[in-house]
């Protein structure tokens, strides 16, 4: 095992290690562009350059192998000097027009010239000119007098999503990235070369200047897209979402997240979101406050007997949510019929990589927490006794059995039979329409709560802004119901409710929040 | 005077040399027979004791090249021949190629054998149009009499040649870059390590060598190491190709023994310079290698004599450039080149390549500032040792030499200003004559 001094700090690594990783391991980071950790060497930057006593010139420290022995200095002259000169040429050629990069505030360009650079400028040349406002992509725009040339997108295109879309044209200082004529940067996780670009060469076509980025505020949120539940953050200002970028966990989503999540968030601000609860008035739906509605729902579910009582869970709620839900229906009401269905769309529509199959998040919370039902008792016993005459009120939360389960003429028709159906979500829908009450819910963003992941793991939401007009979080609709049943729940948080599933269900006793960190925990076996 | 020896060069001006029959009629093919009779070892040690050193520009010992090669093969091992001459000022390849094809494949069957290879590359310039036709030509006749192919020579060895052109790019000559190339991708150096020993083409076990080395090994192995000892210095034996172009009354080729004194090939084998004119400055082994001035003629040409006076041996292409010269003019040519050459993968090179013609244009034109020389210095500074290969370094010295070495006539045109009128693209910087396009002759 090589013991290798980094400034002064001794540190024993594995064999391998390359200096600019281990000095990670110290807390000591050096500087780099093209170094990424999920992505191969490629050396090109020279940013790294360090000094390593003995050897007459810099190496780089991202290909170099820490030796047992070497000493290496980060701030000594010599590394000081060979990092000035290669920011000196990275601006070179540099537009620097910072005021309208959206990369602005978040530029390693921009924080290397401030802890790096000169601070002038010796070049009194004309810069080289390359095409401005490219669209590589779909989703991507390129600014090539941007680029510093690191590489960064080529190698994730070549080696995680392997289809090498983007390559280096030209030579010397005329290099700049693009596609083979006919080929666009087009694959589904296109976007995280914007995430792994340092400057502002790649940038969001979507985000593209809607905000600077010391504007918005971050929560640390899961993406619900599908069952792999990518760790993401939402970027948001004022109540509404800029956009989403992956957030680093290795057991889950590494460092990426694909783009059709990180564009699925457009519905959260719906002009027809649902703010405020709805009431059948004939043969409209008119809005209602919260007390009001509130009565209902409770007069609704006590006017049929348990056993004329269903339950339809959606996986888009959160496992806080779905415990409530059950528990109101069983415990609360004494009702027995209960499901939840995946929102399987094919194995030919997941990529086999991050893009699952199931497009909701928290299909497995549901199944932990009880919300599925065994053997015949499903969705299609519930349907077949609504078509019976037997279930005569139903309670839908986050779910459009209509829009979404296929034979929807069937089931409006059934539904239409209904003495009561309560129908709680975000948006209308088929379902909401034929509802004769709408409980106006909470989407992701809005949400405190955690989601079980298809691998099993329990990971936290934060609320980044509250939902729109009269809209409440779910959990609470849900006490706040229980409450009007003459149920005594006491619960102040989605934290209260968590803290019961953590003894009521075994697999989640290492999930209360103050385990779930921003990384979340696995359920227990 | 001494006379030329001729080993590399002795079927230059034979008719026909490049077809097989003249070729084995004066001797070759001799050193490989005699080489498949020694074991692996045995040769790599003719090879290391002859002292022979590479003649593609980095000096290095071949024999010593050759052992690092893993002893026992877990994966194919391959030898390319690095045939890519670009280096400005350089022609030796090309002429071999040309007139003497089989000697080149008589070197390469030596060297694959010696590094346990059966599988040869050659990467041949793309411009070298008449080169590429004769050498597919004599490895078509090698193939037919059985030189190349399964079993040579009832020994059990085999050996397969194939030829691949470049498409126009100096840093294909760089031996990582040239790999690359060779598989297909784009030509970029690559991060080292690992080192082409371990992991070369196609993540092989690789060796590449020169155009010129491979040519010398047949005749080592024929006449033994001491013989190739006997000419030459300790340090560098044996002869090799200068290639002297510029201001001289006859440019060529001339195979000289190494440390043979630069005075000397000039005046006595060049034919020294037109009109009697005086030296301002030698280019001594290729436009990257440091410029040498009048006051450096006696320089021994061998790598530890040049290195006495902060240059280079390089590739022994000697450009010779008389008092007439403009140094800013050539120093911003030279710059160029590099600028056009520079693959642009990494930062110092890229942009440092790209900076110095800027600023080298604008004295030229007589918009300099005295500050730019030191500008210029900081920037090669700012690049050497700073690549990811030697490109940033070839770029750099020529620069930093020029400068260094004739700063007063920069300081002379920065101060005379834009009182001149604008010079526009100087026509051949060597009195009109480019060294490429001089034609390639061997004195008699």
């Amino acid at each position: 095992m090589p013991k290798v001094t980094i400034d002064g700090k001794e540190i024993t690594v594995n064999p391998g290690t390359t200096v600019i990783v281990a000095a990670k391991q110290l807390g000591i980071t050096i500087p780099h562009y093209c170094w990424h950790e999920k992505l191969s060497i490629a050396g090109n930057c020279r940013m790294c350059l360090v000094e390593v006593v003995g050897q007459p010139k810099p190496l780089i420290a991202c290909n170099t192998q820490a030796t047992d022995g070497m000493v290496v200095k980060t701030t000594s002259e010599m590394a000081v000097q060979a990092r000035q000169g290669v920011m000196e040429f990275l601006l070179v050629n540099h537009p620097l027009d910072c005021p309208i990069c959206d990369q602005c505030g978040e530029c390693k360009l921009q924080d290397y010239a401030f802890e790096h650079g000169q601070g002038y400028s010796r070049f009194i040349e004309e810069k080289v000119h390359k095409p401005k406002r490219v669209p590589v992509g779909p989703r991507v725009m390129l600014d090539a007098e941007r680029c510093i040339l690191c590489s960064r997108c080529i190698r994730f295109c070549d080696e995680i999503t392997k289809t090498s879309e983007l390559g280096f044209l030209q030579r010397g200082n005329h290099v700049e990235i693009g596609t083979s004529p006919g080929r666009q940067l087009d694959n589904n996780y296109s976007m995280n070369t914007i995430d792994l670009c340092p400057v502002g060469a790649l940038t969001n076509r979507d985000y593209r200047f809607k905000s600077r980025v010391w504007e918005m505020a971050q929560t640390a949120s899961i993406c619900p897209g599908c069952s792999t539940g990518c760790n993401i953050t939402v970027w948001h200002r004022h109540g509404q979402i800029m956009r989403l970028t992956p957030r680093i966990n290795d057991t889950v989503n590494e460092h990426w997240m694909c783009d059709t999540g990180r564009l699925g968030y457009k519905y959260v601000h719906a002009a027809t979101r649902l703010a405020t609860p709805l009431v059948k008035s004939g043969a409209a739906q008119r809005p209602t406050a919260w007390r009001n509605a509130l009565r209902q729902a409770a007069e609704l579910l006590k006017g049929a007997k348990a056993a004329a009582l269903a339950g339809l869970a959606g996986p888009f709620a959160t496992n806080e949510e779905l415990y409530l839900f059950r528990k109101l229906l069983t415990q609360v009401l004494g009702g027995k019929r209960l499901d939840c269905r995946p929102r399987d769309k094919g194995p030919e529509s997941a990529d086999g990589f991050l893009y699952k199959a199931d497009k909701s998040p928290n299909y497995r919370g549901a199944r932990e927490l009880g919300c599925v039902a065994a053997g015949k008792e499903g969705w299609e016993s519930i349907l077949a006794g609504i078509e019976a005459g037997e279930i005569s009120v139903l309670y839908v939360l986050h779910e459009d059995p209509v829009g979404e389960f296929g034979e929807s003429d069937r089931i409006r028709a059934a539904l239409g039979k209904l003495q009561g159906l309560l129908v709680q979500d975000i948006l209308p829908t088929a379902t909401t329409q034929l509802a004769h009450l709408v409980l106006a819910g909470s989407a992701f963003p809005e949400r405190d709560g955690s989601f079980t992941n298809d691998g099993g793991r329990v990971q936290r939401l934060h609320r980044a802004f509250h939902p729109p007009g009269d809209a409440r979080a779910d959990w609470r609709i849900l006490r706040d119901l229980a409450q009007q049943l003459g149920a005594e729940w006491a619960y102040d948080s989605p934290a209260d409710i968590m803290q019961e599933i953590a003894v009521e269900v075994p697999a989640y006793v290492k999930a209360v929040y103050a385990e779930l960190g921003s990384l979340g925990v696995a359920l227990q076996a | 005077m001494a006379e030329q020896i001729r080993i590399i060069s002795k079927n230059f001006e034979v008719p026909n040399a490049e077809t097989i029959d003249v070729f084995i009629e004066r001797g070759g093919y001799e050193g490989l027979k005699k080489a498949l009779r020694l074991t692996v070892e045995e040769v790599v040690e003719v090879v290391k004791a002859s002292g022979l050193r590479g003649r593609g520009g980095a000096g290095f010992p071949t024999g010593v090249k050759w052992s690092f090669m893993p002893k026992e093969p877990k994966k194919p091992h391959y030898l390319c021949c690095n045939a890519d001459e670009g280096e400005p000022g350089t022609f030796k390849d090309r002429k071999i190629i040309e007139t003497d094809p089989h000697s080149l494949i008589e070197g390469i069957i030596i060297g694959a054998y010696a590094i346990r290879s059966k599988l040869a590359f050659v990467y041949v310039r793309g411009e070298f149009g008449l080169g590429y036709r004769r050498l597919s030509a004599a490895l078509e006749e090698a193939r037919a009499r059985g030189f190349v192919g399964q079993n040579l020579d009832g020994t059990g060895h085999d050996i397969d040649i194939i030829l691949y052109r470049g498409a126009g790019a100096y840093i294909c000559g760089e031996e990582t870059a040239l790999m690359e190339s060779l598989e297909g991708k784009r030509g970029y150096p690559r991060p080292k390590p690992p080192f082409p020993a371990g992991y070369g083409v196609y993540g092989c076990p690789t060796t590449v060598n020169n155009v010129e080395t491979l040519c010398t090994v047949p005749h080592i192995i024929k006449h033994g190491a001491d013989w190739y000892r006997s000419m030459g210095t300790k340090a560098s034996p044996g002869t090799t190709l200068f290639g002297v172009s510029g201001h001289v009354n006859r440019p060529g080729l001339y195979e000289l023994p190494l440390g043979t004194p630069l005075r000397e090939i000039i005046y006595e084998h060049a034919g020294g310079v037109p009109g009697g004119r005086k030296i301002k400055g030698v280019i001594p082994g290729g436009s990257s290698t440091p410029i040498l001035t009048a006051e450096m003629l006696d320089t021994p040409m061998d790598h530890d004599g040049l290195r006495t006076v902060s240059s280079l041996f390089g590739t022994g292409a000697i450009i010779v450039m008389d008092e007439t010269t403009d140094i800013v003019a050539v120093t911003r040519r030279i710059a160029e080149f590099y600028h056009h050459e520079s693959c642009g993968q990494c930062t110092p090179c890229r942009e440092g390549s790209g900076w110095i013609p800027q600023i080298l244009r604008r004295i030229e034109a007589g918009q300099g500032r005295m500050e730019d020389l030191d500008l210029l210095l900081s920037i090669c500074a700012n690049m050497e040792g700073r690549t990811i290969c030697p490109f940033g370094d070839a770029a750099a010295w020529p620069i930093r030499y020029n400068i260094s070495r004739f700063r007063a006539d920069f300081e002379e045109r920065i101060r005379r200003g834009s009182g001149l009128p604008d010079p526009g693209p100087v026509p051949g910087v060597l009195g009109g004559r480019r060294a490429d396009l001089i034609p390639v002759q061997v004195s008699a």
